[in-house]
């Protein structure tokens, strides 16, 4: 018969007028992320080791640094110095954390990282160490 | 005596029904288009020549963002062209987690192209009951990769990590859940008549034309063909699930409706295999190095949008030499001048909508 | 106001005719104000969300005369080729008969501007001035787009109006007045929509098709390919033409209240609440079966808008009229 098919859809939003509603409201109410969110990076100074594995796994380039040699003179190897993440083109997927052999970069949660200018979207070493809130709990596998 | 004249027109790249920067400059008589011209490019981001310079776990978070509504799928055809390339066996439990989440994909983007079929349509609510859907599917597999659009979660040799406790009960209970919203949705769209005097009969080709222009996916199935990867070609584990495949006869805007509706149902069916077989092991093995031998390798999987192919000339280095991907949104889309000569101009939306195209994928 | 009308002219009655025209001009601006936030925030009920909710509290009260504060502090665009007084009358003409016919409609036993004998032919005939108005839109604003939108909506606007008129013959048949007053008084047994239930699908659909409402909002279609009418008005202007819509919407659902639904005549039984109170009622139930149906169904495309008017709703029309004819002498 005509008019079923209209009949059927008019019931069905009716029902919905009386369900809940499935938004969250924005600032007040932020949506919690899981535990493996890709977010931006945490770094660790003191465990890495400049092994530069992650440098030549980013498939964008984004990550530069610079290390020198450790002052104390006991220890071998080298201590970082610079470590820079250019946001700009990060596109946070997560292979940094992958190679890092001494878990020294680690993802968070954190992912509401709009600024203002772009000179702060370059993200230095110390932003980096700053950034501890939310740190993810499981890195690599 | 009367001069008519017939009008340029442009449908620009920035326009709400166009599903991306996608032109078109028809030229128009009255109502009907005369001639349709579409401008593709303005979203090439050079994946295939990046590749040249990256090792192949590198190109997978760039495959995500080439059809980014199903990005399960891209990930699975690079990591199984390497794969087939360097003859790898995969563990069970990687096989199904990886079919598990190429069909949870399949479903929302195929939510996606209800809803927004319907918003140009004009029909304002099913978007968003759609995407409420959607919503549950992305969290879920935001909860296994650690993205919601881009998930970069397959690996050559595996899947990246193993699904977190309680999250194939999870997708258990989702079954049911979605099965009820479909029914949901066929009442609400299904049987309504405006809806159907407007699709019906609208953007139709035949047989021939499908198979000459080679469409794939609902686009082909619209038409009688019965052709579908997962089960002419099985690929992974496919050939363990029993699921039908639908395919109706006419060949116009309402039969791909009915196809791509029907195609949610067997996804549902698939996930449930899937869940009750589902293995103990682990959930990737993989090589320490990845140096596929010289040669060159062709595999093809179906991914929402039709049949996605990838193609790999290796050197026996670390990086491929060329890398093409067969995009079928791309391949899709070169019947439209030909469904909207003759047209009119009001049916438009109509016949694009229907091909479902993501431009993402349409220019790589 | 009947003795107000009779008796011999003077300022004083002129002073009170026209508060009285304000105090109503208030009223449906108050009404087009939450009709708008009524809308919106139904819309997004029925769509699990909220609607607007940050402007002037939890319930955006607000949000409707926050937007017009917006519009009126636009510039005001004259495109430079077009017809400069028409383009300036034009919204003017739209709105002018959307209000100027809510003088014949009774609001209760006593609230009524106009008890003319042909109110309900005085309702119908000035509608259609709007269509003029928006015809003289579309073409002083120069714009191909805009004249081919008007064409529509013009077109829309005039095929539905011939089964709207022809759906209330019935009503009138029956009643044998064109008096509003008389055709609610005629309902006190039972209800017109009962009585004639042809008609009132007929009426209801036309009504929306009259209104521009989904799904018959070709006009104002924004993923259609050619913009409408208004395309080319901007600010205040264009919020006139959107006030005359929201402004026939109170005609409209005034009209169905008082010819289908009894007007304020009370169920049988609680007739200690004011009619007033009823009226609002039962006008308020047709403005959310307005919304409601915005909320659920996809938009007809135009020629099956056209073939739908003449088609289907014309003979059915026709056919009403002759059943109730027949009936009448029947019975």
């Amino acid at each position: 018969m005509f008019g079923e098919g209209l009949a059927k859809g008019l019931k069905y939003t009716l029902k919905s007028l009386a369900k809940k509603e499935v938004t969250y409201s924005y600032p007040e109410e932020t949506l919690q992320m899981p535990d493996r969110f890709r977010g931006i990076q945490k770094f660790y100074p003191e465990k890495c080791i400049v092994c530069n594995k992650c440098v030549n796994v980013c498939p964008t380039d984004c990550i530069t640094l610079s290390g020198k040699p450790n002052p104390d003179p006991d220890k071998r190897g080298k201590i970082i110095e610079t470590y820079d993440i250019n946001f700009e083109i990060c596109i946070l997927c997560d292979l940094c954390t992958e190679v890092c052999p001494t878990e020294a970069v680690v993802m968070t949660n954190n992912f509401e990282l709009a600024e203002y200018s772009r000179d702060e979207l370059y993200k230095d070493l110390q932003w980096l160490d700053e950034n501890d809130t939310n740190i993810r709990k499981e890195n690599k596998v | 005596m009367i001069r008519t004249e017939e009008m340029l027109l442009n449908v620009g790249p920035q326009h709400p029904s166009t599903h991306g920067v996608f032109r078109i400059v028809i030229k128009i008589d009255g109502e009907t288009i005369v001639e349709a011209k579409p401008v593709v490019g303005y979203l090439h981001r050079g994946t295939e020549k990046l590749a040249e310079d990256l090792e192949y776990t590198q190109i997978i978070p760039y495959t995500d963002r080439m059809d980014y509504l199903s990005a399960m799928t891209n990930n699975y055809v690079i990591c199984h062209a390497v794969e087939t390339m360097m003859g790898l066996a995969l563990p069970e439990r990687a096989e199904y987690l990886r079919v598990i989440v190429m069909e949870l994909g399949r479903i929302a983007s195929h939510l996606v192209w209800f809803g927004t079929y319907l918003l140009d349509i004009g029909a304002m609510s099913p978007f968003l009951y759609a995407f409420r859907e959607r919503e549950v599917i992305i969290n879920l597999l935001n909860e296994i990769s650690g993205g919601r659009l881009t998930f970069n979660y397959m690996r050559i040799g595996g899947v990246k990590w193993d699904a977190p406790e309680g999250w194939i009960d999870k997708v258990r209970e989702f079954i049911p859940y979605m099965r009820e919203q479909l029914s949901g949705y066929h009442d609400l769209v299904s049987g309504n008549e405006i809806f159907t005097t407007r699709v019906k009969g609208v953007g139709t080709y035949t047989k021939e034309d499908a198979l000459s222009y080679s469409l794939s996916g609902a686009n082909l199935r619209c038409t009688g063909v019965k052709w579908d990867l997962r089960k002419d070609e099985p690929y992974s584990i496919y050939d363990r699930f029993d699921f039908d495949v639908p395919v109706q006869q006419k060949g116009d805007a309402w039969s791909r409706y009915r196809c791509r509706m029907g195609e949610i149902e067997e996804s549902l069916k698939i996930l449930e295999q899937a869940v009750e077989q589902f293995p103990e092991g682990d959930f990737a093995k993989r090589p320490r190095v990845i140096k596929p031998p010289k040669g060159e390798t062709y595999v093809r999987i179906e991914s929402p949008r039709g049949e996605i192919g990838c193609y790999i000339a290796s050197e026996g280095k670390k990086e491929p030499y060329r890398l093409k991907f067969r995009r079928p949104s791309f391949y899709n889309l070169q019947i439209l001048p030909q469904l909207l000569k003759g047209a009119n101009m009001a049916n438009l939306v109509a016949i694009l909508g229907a091909i479902d195209i993501v431009l993402g994928e349409v220019d790589g | 106001m009947h003795e107000l009308l009779m008796s011999p002219p003077s300022w004083l009655h002129a002073l009170i005719f026209f508060v009285a025209g304000a105090v109503l001009l208030a009223i449906v601006l108050g009404f087009v104000t939450y009709a708008i936030l009524a809308d919106r925030k139904v819309i997004g009920y029925m769509q699990l969300r909220i609607g607007p909710n940050r402007v002037g509290g939890r319930f955006g009260l607000l949000q409707t005369v926050a937007d017009v504060l917006k519009l009126l502090m636009k510039e005001d665009t004259i495109p430079e080729k077009a017809d400069k007084s028409l383009y300036v009358i034009a919204p003017a003409i739209a709105f002018i008969p959307a209000f100027a016919v809510l003088a014949v409609i009774p609001f209760s036993a006593h609230l009524q501007f106009a008890d003319i004998g042909v109110g309900l032919l005085y309702y119908m005939s000035v509608s259609g001035i709007t269509t003029i108005g928006i015809l003289t839109g579309s073409w002083a604003s120069n714009n191909k787009y805009a004249l081919i939108g008007g064409m529509r909506a013009v077109a829309q606007m005039i095929s539905y109006e011939i089964p709207l008129v022809m759906s209330v013959i019935g009503i009138i048949l029956m009643t044998g007045s064109l008096n509003l007053v008389d055709i609610v008084m005629e309902q006190q047994q039972l209800a017109f929509f009962i009585m004639q239930p042809l008609g009132f699908i007929i009426f209801i659909i036309s009504g929306i098709a009259e209104l521009s409402r989904t799904p018959f909002d070709l006009p104002e279609a924004e993923s259609e390919l050619v913009a409408g009418y208004h395309t080319e008005y901007s600010g205040f202007r264009w919020a006139f033409f959107m006030l005359s819509e929201y402004v026939y919407m109170f005609g409209m659902a005034a009209l169905t209240t008082v010819l289908f639904l009894g007007g304020w005549l009370p169920i049988p039984g609680l007739g200690f609440i004011p009619g007033v109170i009823w009226f609002s009622l039962k006008f308020m139930l047709v403005v959310f079966f307005l919304v409601w149906l915005r909320a659920t169904f996809p938009r007809l495309r135009a020629d099956q808008l056209m073939e739908f008017a003449w088609k289907v709703l014309l003979p059915a029309a026709l056919a009403n009229i002759f059943i109730t004819a027949i009936l009448k002498e029947l019975i």
